[in-house]
């Protein structure tokens, strides 16, 4: 009974949370009953129903191109980030360096940074060398921002194995790779998998770095949305918008699935 | 890279030592031996790609850019006058605090109930409040702005005008969309999970039986809260705040997309700067300005939940 919610206290906090939630769902919501209206231009109430838009939304190649382009962006960005991201942690965890706290620190540095000016600083970075291979540009770039959110998932889940696992492992003849391999990764697994999920996650979704380093030939969906915004007032836009949601739900049921929300957010 | 790791692998231990006394080094090497070296691979990639950019950035804006673009000596503050003397650059300043404040203030007034409920309410419900308050991180922000802007729609179609227009509570559609408040709903609206968040994991963490010993002992609710709730989840309630307003202070798509002229916030300036006029020293100095903005509220933030924490210790 302890801790459980009752009395008149209760039932403002549901009805506030209810509402919260009627707000947090809204513009979602609208965006979906949008995407099937049969009108020239976007207005509410829709006109009349059709899936017309989706149609013309996959066979618009800017849109599929920049999909794809996303798609590819973000997986290089996960992977790279994994691959940078899981020694580093592991490193601040199991090392004996001196200025461990700070180098977590500095390694979680970019999530407080606004990164709005990261892409800026990219961009000028980029252009003094004149790098112009795009592709890489955005996936440095996307890896500056997502690689913290590695750290701080993995981090948390390595700080709860035990290390005498690891020693007793070693002693017995483990090498270090299989050490890793069957006695910690089985453990920091659901770490790993949150942090390639909020990896791919910030980097499929991300506008505010790649609209400074993004040109017309590579240009991810964000980009590509923003664009249409506006300049395209019909409902197609909305019809796009419904796509990249429901990508979004089916990524937010995989860390569900593979994690579990609560704990994926630390909760 | 040197992988220390393998290297000792190789190194059977320095020739003339008995055979004991090299397995015993050899073990200490691959049972102890450390793995500081795997820092390396992402502190360099941080320090190329990120601190030096971001420092670099940050002194462009004391330097100077000549006519063909060239940026160098010699060093001025000038920049910086220009910011605080020309109103132009100074209200946006203001605007993008006065609206970070105020976003970050209703986000906490709004988010004890939310994250109570997740706390203490029962299964069914935290489990799809859970659900609303983390799947919409997953969208992008750019379609939550669009959302927003078919709600708050200036004409008659807009969703809001639309049902106000019906309930016939106005008579004519009302100038919602581009407008400081605008921003504010659609911030709160994107950063409300990071108020939620570290609220609801800071609200866990109170034992249920004080509360309850609180309403025992005849307490009325908001006292409660007032006393025992509020103070001890006051880390969670520093994190949220802190996430929110730096979030906020340093958005570019939500005052792109639904606020108007008048809520123009340093991240639209820099854009401009740097699209627009291609003044980069300028548009370095207000992301400067921005970042220190940012980074001081993080190590007030610090600050205190760090005196909080020496406290604890204390007694």
């Amino acid at each position: 009974m302890s801790g459980k919610l009752t009395g008149t206290s209760a039932v403002m906090l549901y009805l506030i949370t209810a509402g919260m939630m009627a707000f947090v769902l809204c513009p979602i919501v609208l965006i979906v009953i949008i995407s099937f209206s049969d009108g020239y231009f976007v207005s509410f109430p829709p006109t009349g129903f059709t899936t017309s838009w989706y149609v013309s939304v996959f066979q618009n190649a800017e849109f599929t191109g920049a999909l794809l382009f996303s798609f590819v962006l973000a997986v290089g960005t996960t992977l790279l980030s994994l691959l940078l991201g899981v020694p580093a942690a592991f490193a601040i965890v199991r090392g004996n360096f001196p200025g461990r706290a700070l180098c977590k620190g500095l390694l979680l540095s970019p999530l407080i940074f606004p990164v709005l000016i990261t892409g800026l600083a990219l961009l000028q970075l980029f252009s003094s060398y004149g790098w112009s291979t795009v592709k890489l540009n955005l996936l440095i770039a996307h890896t500056v921002v997502t690689s913290p959110y590695v750290i701080r998932t993995v981090l948390t889940s390595l700080e709860l194995v035990n290390p005498a696992l690891e020693e007793a492992a070693r002693t017995l003849g483990a090498t270090r790779w299989q050490t890793f391999r069957r006695v910690i990764f089985p453990q920091i697994a659901p770490g790993i998998a949150s942090g390639a999920i909020f990896c791919f996650m910030v980097s499929f979704d991300n506008y505010p770095v790649s609209m400074w380093l993004a040109d017309s030939a590579n240009t991810p969906v964000p980009v590509v949305l923003y664009r249409q915004i506006g300049t395209v007032f019909d409902p197609s836009v909305a019809t796009m918008s419904s796509i990249i949601i429901g990508l979004s739900a089916v990524v937010v049921l995989a860390l569900d699935r593979m994690v579990g929300l609560r704990r994926a957010m630390a909760m | 890279m040197k992988v220390a790791g393998s290297e000792t692998d190789k190194l059977p231990g320095p020739p003339g030592t008995g055979a004991g006394d090299a397995l015993g080094g050899w073990l200490h090497r691959q049972v102890v031996g450390s793995p500081n070296w795997m820092i390396l691979p992402l502190l360099v990639f941080l320090a190329v790609f990120f601190f030096m950019p971001a420092i670099k950035l940050m002194l462009f804006s004391v330097m100077t850019q000549d006519p063909q673009g060239r940026i160098g000596t010699p060093l001025t503050l000038a920049h910086y006058v220009r910011f605080f003397q020309v109103p132009l650059y100074t209200d946006v300043l203001w605007t993008t605090i006065r609206i970070s404040i105020i976003t970050s203030v209703i986000a906490a007034i709004l988010a004890y109930p939310v994250a109570i409920v997740l706390v203490r309410g029962n299964i069914m419900v935290t489990r799809i409040v859970t659900l609303i308050i983390i799947a919409p991180l997953a969208v992008s922000v750019v379609v939550r702005a669009y959302g927003w802007q078919l709600i708050l729609g200036n004409g008659p179609t807009g969703l809001l005008n639309y049902v106000l227009l019906h309930l016939g509570l106005i008579s004519e559609p009302l100038a919602l969309l581009f407008s400081p408040v605008a921003v504010v709903v659609g911030s709160l609206h994107i950063f409300f999970p990071m108020m939620v968040l570290p609220l609801a994991s800071a609200l866990g963490k109170i034992d249920p039986n004080l509360e309850q010993a609180g309403r025992t002992l005849g307490a009325p609710a908001w006292k409660v809260f007032l006393r025992i709730t509020l103070p001890l989840s006051m880390p969670g309630l520093v994190a949220g705040v802190t996430l929110v307003f730096s979030l906020s202070a340093g958005a570019y798509v939500i005052p792109a997309l639904i606020g108007g002229p008048s809520s123009q916030m340093l991240g639209n300036m820099v854009e401009q700067q740097i699209i627009a006029v291609y003044d980069w020293p300028f548009g370095a100095t207000i992301a400067t300005i921005l970042v220190l903005i940012v980074l001081a509220i993080n190590a007030l933030s610090m600050r205190l939940m760090g005196g909080r924490r020496i406290r604890e210790n204390q007694k």
